[in-house]
Order: structure tokens, then C-alpha cells, then sequence
């Protein structure tokens, strides 16, 4: 750009300005750059890379000692005609449709409930939100032990009740997948419940103090003011809900690994055992990507009609 | 520049994941001074032949220092394998399952000792086949465990039962058993037996006592073993299997505080036992009889597990990690594993006189028939189908066992399945 110095801007004239803000701008870039360095490297490395190489991974046969083999699409022939992988789609979804709405209930619920001036309730919030600081492991043992078939409360309370043959929750093949989200609701509600308290404050007090001069019951305020204003909280927890529920792992890991049977088992395991366990990695990043492809999809379809929607 | 950043930094990336991947290999040997051989274990704190082991080897040794690399028993296949796939150097392996033993060993990931074992004594040494891939040996077996049955010396003399009547028991006389011996409610109840969640208590005794073949698609052999478990814990003389998995229960815990009086287990279990008895934790008078059999002809069918070293082939101190595996299966060997209450896979008389003169081992004629089994089937058969096929067992082995699928539909879904999806 300065091969001939004609183009130079002689010193002085206004051309000067904009040579010095062109320098300013090139510098505050690298400053820039300076700050997002260090994250990026950390994001390559550690996902950007990894991801590409599952791309790549999925078209191979590889366990991760011999020679890579190219295999084309033959994995992702395998995963059409495994019975085992339909099954950990089927239950994949199966806790997303369960677990996203029932949380997002009741983490709205919870959150307009104790966003009232009540005494104690910093207590009750404390309190709600202590299960998802809480080990995940300590969560699944203590729930397992509630829903034990024979001696857990749970079943216990129930035959109270006149109920002669209570369900074998974790044990059962019917069962064992409500009981899971059960459990992980209860874990995740205290975090979500913060994001709409957080989202509460920010409604105006004016807005219902009007409704109610305009006579608005409870529920006409909730359902027009408190719903609308919460949009933007809620398109944020829809999101983040549904793509933690589509890589569930942990929880089920512990409470039933995947069981009994096949009954509780899910996408993410199926790739852990595939690759982890099996050395099947080819196989495994072809159901990951297949993972990927469903939780990229969902979003992009909730951040278009989250658009269509604000129009 | 700006341009040029992210591919440089991708490429910088992935050469350094590369070379992670790709070091190691190379295998110098230090000359002079002492090596140091770092060995990959679990639970080094409970898990005595470990230590009996390495302690006796630095004493004829002393030039070869030995570091134990302590890991989760529970994680130990997954982070053995990881720790391979990244070229970790960790010069002797041990080998915790055949299965896992195969996988290695056909991906060339440890080094071979075909001459080795070649040199050893194969009817002496118990499990030493089950290391034989196509004619080639990786690794050397120091361990043998079966499966015997451990009872409750108290809980049987209350109930009148005299001893004798374990050395020749049938599967049937166990089920009458089990049921005299079960007894209380709730809280206090003590079951007449305690058969672990795995499906092999009940799968792999099948297989072993049928001569049934655990690879090979048709599970109608496990009919008896099943219709014998599912009655007893219909009966209440078994803790339920649904209770005993969602509440994560020790087989430990039921036997060493007297909820359970009889409780079919591997040998491995009579080291925490000796352990146990000598630190006080427990109090139970506990004897050890032969695995249960079909037919009373008094031969004694069982199933069981080797355990070996093997050395890695990214090991830096290859001949140091060979004479360290070469001597945890020689003689002096498998005395140290005898004397912390472990079975050695070597197995002469007088290794087993060592096993016997340690104080608490039961060493009446019932017990030692037990620690002599007439044939010990391999546990679960090496293929490249063992680890699917293992998966799909276990399960269908929850579903019968929780009452979700009927006994006949569950063998039939596992023949299916196995043929369908290992093929």
C-alpha cells in the first residue's frame, strides 16, 4: 500500500488525521488480539482442534494405537442399522422433552415465589440452589437411596398412602427414566431460578402498580407482565437447558448407568463406551457428530423463531 | 498477519497434539546407577499382593528402584487405556482383565514375552493359557483367582447346620439352605445368601459348570442357574437384586457384619477378609467351601481370572520391567502373593502350605478342597467379541433380574441380540 510515495500523505494536510487514526485503530487490534490470545489458544487447543479431528475421526477405523483406516461413511452406516444407538436417541430425547419444560417450570416458579419480601427468604433461595453446587455424585447416591424400592422413603411414603405395589423407579425399565429427570430438576432448578431472579429485578415495579390501579388479578399480571418481560431470561435458559440435556451424562452415569437394560441410556454414554471403553473411536466421533448436528440444529431453529417472535 | 493468525495457530495446535501422541518409543537404556520402574496398579492401600510383591523384589533388587502408580480400581481399564493412547511410558502394566489384556496386546502396545513364558512350568501355572494370543505371550500371570463359597460359621452353628454338609454341595442342597438359613425382618433381616449384582455370579457359573459357551449366541444353558436365583429372591432368602444395585451395596458390608450367612465370591475376597479380621473391623467367623456344583460326584467345577504384569512398549527400562514381571510369577514370587493372602497363579504344594500356615486362613479339609478346584474355567472367553458381547449380557442380566423381561424372554433377547449386533 505505500509502494510509491506519492500516495504518502504529505505532513500537515487533513490526510494526516486519518494516516494517524489508521495506525490507532492497527494498534488498539493488537491490543485487542492481546486480550482474546490467551482464551482462543485455550479454545483451540482444547476444543476447536478436537472437534475438527472427530469430524475427520468419523470417517475412520481407528482405536487409537494402529494406523488410521478410511472407512467413509461406514460408521455412520453402522450407527443407521444399531439397534442400540436408535435406542440411546429415542431416550435422549425422551429426558430433553422431559427435563427442559419441567425445570423451566419450576425454576420460574420458584423464582416469582421467592422474589416476594418474605422473611427467610434468602434462606429459601440459599436453599434451592445449594443441590447444583452440591457433588453430583453425593446427588445421585442420596437419590438413589429415596427411590430404593424396598426401604426408600420414597416407596415407603407411597405404600402410607395405600399404594400396595409402588413403582421400582431406578430399577425399573418404565420407571428409571422419570426418576432420572426427577432428580436432575431438582438439581438444576436453583441455577435457572437465579438467571429469572436476576431477570425479575429488572422488571419495573411501575407496571404492575399500574395493572393493579387498572384492577389485573394476580395471575392477569403474571401471564402479561412477568411472562412477557421475562422473553429474553427465558429464549437464554431454553437454550442453555436444552443443549445440557442433549450431553447429559453424568447423572445417569451414576444413578443407573444407563440401565436396566438399555432403558435410561443416552447419546453421550453410547459415545463413551464406543470410544473410552471400546477404543471404537471412528465409531464414537461419528455419534458424536451426530450429537452435534442435533443440538446445532435445535438452537438454530430456537434462535430463528426467538427472532421471528421479536418482529 | 491477521490473515495468517488462526491457521498458523490451528497448525501450531494440532503439531503439538501430534507429537503428544507420537513421543515415546524409543528404548534407551540407562547404563549405570539405579532405574527407577514405575508400575501401574490400583488401590494400592487395600490391595496387599501389590506391595508383598514390590517390597520382595527391592530386596533381591536393590539396583532397581520400583514406584507404584496408584489408580482407581474402578477406573483402571479406561485410564490404562487413555494413558497408552497418549504414549504415557509407564513401564509395567498390570493386567486387570484377559479382555483388556487381548485388546492390548493385539494393538502391539505391549511388549512380547513369548520366550518367557515359554520358559514356565504350564501345568503348574493356573490362568497361563488364557495370555496365549495366536502362539504369543505379552504378559506373565502372578495371580489366580476363583470362585468358592464363603459362610458364616456362626450363623450356621445357630441353625444346626454342621459344616460337613458344604464339601459336597449341590446347587439345590444351596437353595435349601439358604432358605433355613434365612431369618428377622427389616432391618435385622439376614439372608441365607448374598449373590452379587454381576451377572457372572450366576452367568459364568452356568457357562463354566455346562461347559456352555458365553460367545457364542445361544444362552439356554443359563436356564437352571436363573430359574435357582430368581426363586430364591422371590423366596426372600437372596436380597432382592433391584435393592442391592439402586442402593450400591457392598458384597463386603453383607458379609462381613453377618446379614448374609452363605455368599458364592472370588478368592480375592479372603485377603480383605484376613485383613479385616486382623485390624477388628470385622468379627465374623468365617469359613471357605467349594463353589456350589450341579452333580454331588464331588469333582469341583469353577470359574475365575488370572492377573499378570505386562511391559509397555513405551517403556524406557524394557529389561528392568522384564525382570521385574519375570520374577512377581517365579517362585520367590508368588510366595510374597501367597503370604498376603492372595492366590498365586503358580501353584505347587509349597506355595499352597505357605497360603495355608498364614494366621485366620482357614485351613480345615473343606477349605482346602476349596483352594484346589479340579478345573477352573476362564471367567469370560478372549475375543474381539468379548467386550460387545459382555455389554449386551449384562444388560439383559438386569432386565431378568429385576422381573422387567420373563426369564425365557431374556435369553431369547440376548441370542438375538448377540447375533444380531456382534454378528
Amino acid at each position: 500500500m505505500a509502494s510509491t510515495p506519492t500516495t504518502l500523505p504529505a505532513p500537515g494536510v487533513s490526510g494526516g488525521g486519518r494516516y494517524r487514526a489508521t495506525r490507532r485503530r492497527r494498534s488498539s487490534t493488537w491490543v485487542g488480539w492481546s486480550f482474546i490470545l490467551p482464551n482462543f489458544l485455550g479454545f483451540a487447543t482444547l476444543t476447536l482442534v478436537p472437534v475438527i479431528a472427530s469430524l475427520a475421526l468419523s470417517f475412520l477405523d481407528w482405536d487409537s494405537y494402529s494406523t488410521p483406516r478410511w472407512v467413509g461413511l461406514a460408521n455412520f452406516e453402522r450407527m443407521i442399522h444399531n439397534d442400540t444407538f436408535w435406542t440411546a436417541l429415542r431416550n435422549t430425547a425422551y429426558y430433553a422433552v422431559g427435563h427442559v419444560p419441567l425445570t423451566l417450570a419450576a425454576a420460574l416458579g420458584f423464582a416469582v415465589l421467592l422474589n416476594q419480601k418474605l422473611r427467610g427468604v434468602q434462606f429459601f433461595r440459599t436453599a434451592l440452589f445449594f443441590p447444583y453446587i452440591t457433588s453430583l455424585v453425593a446427588v445421585a447416591v442420596v437419590w438413589n437411596m429415596l427411590l430404593s424400592p424396598d426401604l426408600g422413603p420414597v416407596n415407603q411414603f407411597l405404600r402410607g398412602l395405600g399404594i400396595d405395589h409402588p413403582p421400582g423407579w431406578t430399577t425399573s425399565t418404565t420407571w428409571a427414566m422419570p426418576a432420572v429427570i426427577v432428580a436432575s430438576v431438582w438439581r438444576d432448578l436453583g441455577y435457572y431460578m437465579i438467571l429469572y431472579l436476576a431477570g425479575l429485578q429488572t422488571i419495573p415495579a411501575e407496571l404492575y402498580e399500574a395493572a393493579q390501579v387498572d384492577g389485573a388479578s394476580g395471575w392477569q399480571r403474571f401471564w402479561h407482565i412477568t411472562v412477557p418481560s421475562l422473553r429474553p431470561t427465558t429464549f437464554f435458559v431454553l437454550i442453555m437447558l436444552t443443549i445440557s440435556s442433549f450431553k447429559v451424562f453424568d447423572l445417569i452415569q451414576v444413578m443407573t448407568e444407563g440401565g436396566p437394560g438399555r432403558s435410561t441410556l443416552v447419546l453421550s454414554q453410547v459415545i463413551f463406551r464406543e470410544g473410552i471403553t471400546q477404543g471404537r473411536f471412528g465409531y464414537s466421533s461419528a455419534v458424536s457428530m451426530v450429537l452435534f448436528v442435533i443440538v446445532l440444529t435445535i438452537t438454530v431453529v430456537q434462535f430463528r423463531w426467538q427472532r421471528r417472535s421479536e418482529r | 498477519m491477521k490473515r495468517h493468525l488462526v491457521p498458523t495457530l490451528a497448525a501450531a495446535a494440532a503439531l503439538a497434539l501430534l507429537t503428544a501422541c507420537g513421543g515415546g518409543g524409543s528404548s534407551d537404556q540407562a547404563g549405570d546407577g539405579p532405574q527407577t520402574l514405575k508400575v501401574a496398579l490400583w488401590n494400592y492401600a487395600t490391595t496387599p499382593e501389590f506391595k508383598a510383591i514390590i517390597d520382595g523384589f527391592q530386596q533381591t533388587h536393590p539396583d532397581i528402584k520400583v514406584e507404584p502408580v496408584d489408580i482407581l480400581a474402578d477406573d483402571y481399564a479406561e485410564k490404562v487405556t487413555t494413558m497408552l493412547a497418549g504414549g504415557d511410558s509407564t513401564d509395567v502394566l498390570t493386567m486387570k482383565n484377559v479382555i483388556d489384556y487381548s485388546r492390548f496386546g493385539t494393538r502391539g502396545q505391549l511388549v512380547p514375552l513369548t520366550d518367557e513364558a515359554k520358559k514356565l512350568d504350564a501345568t503348574k501355572y493356573s490362568g497361563l493359557d488364557a495370555y496365549d494370543l495366536d502362539g504369543k505371550y505379552f504378559a506373565l500371570p502372578y495371580r489366580q483367582d476363583f470362585w468358592v463359597l464363603y459362610y458364616n460359621k456362626t450363623l450356621l452353628k445357630q441353625a444346626g447346620v454342621p459344616e460337613s454338609k458344604l464339601q459336597n454341595l449341590t446347587w439345590q442342597g444351596y437353595a435349601e439352605l439358604a432358605k433355613s438359613l434365612t431369618k428377622g425382618d427389616g432391618g435385622s433381616k439376614v439372608y441365607g445368601a448374598y449373590q452379587h449384582t454381576w451377572r457372572s455370579v450366576v452367568e459364568a457359573t452356568a457357562a463354566a459348570q455346562t461347559g456352555g459357551d458365553l460367545l457364542g449366541g445361544d444362552y439356554g444353558f443359563f436356564k437352571d442357574q436363573y430359574q435357582l436365583t430368581l426363586d430364591l429372591q422371590k423366596n426372600g432368602a437372596l436380597m432382592p437384586w433391584a435393592t442391592a444395585s439402586s442402593q450400591k451395596v457392598t458384597y463386603n458390608t453383607m458379609f462381613s457384619t453377618g446379614k448374609a450367612a452363605l455368599m458364592p465370591m472370588g478368592t480375592w475376597y479372603a485377603s480383605t477378609l484376613l485383613a479385616d479380621t486382623k485390624s477388628g473391623k470385622t468379627k465374623v467367623e468365617w469359613g471357605v467351601a467349594p463353589l456350589p456344583q450341579r452333580a454331588a460326584d464331588g469333582k469341583v467345577t469353577t470359574f475365575g481370572s488370572p492377573t499378570a504384569f505386562a511391559v509397555n512398549k513405551n517403556s524406557k527400562h524394557t529389561e528392568a520391567a522384564k525382570t521385574f514381571v519375570e520374577w512377581a510369577s517365579s517362585e520367590a514370587g508368588a510366595t510374597a502373593v501367597a503370604k498376603a493372602g492372595v492366590t498365586p497363579s503358580l501353584q505347587d504344594q509349597k506355595i499352597l502350605d505357605a497360603y495355608f500356615a498364614l494366621p485366620g486362613v482357614p485351613n480345615d479339609a473343606i477349605a482346602k478342597k476349596a483352594f484346589k478346584p479340579d478345573q477352573v474355567v476362564l471367567e469370560m472367553p478372549v475375543g474381539d467379541k468379548s467386550a460387545d458381547v459382555d455389554q449386551i449380557l449384562t444388560e439383559e442380566h438386569e432386565l431378568i433380574m429385576t422381573g422387567e423381561k420373563s426369564l425365557d424372554d431374556g435369553l431369547a433377547e440376548m441370542s438375538k441380540r448377540v447375533k444380531n449386533e456382534v454378528g
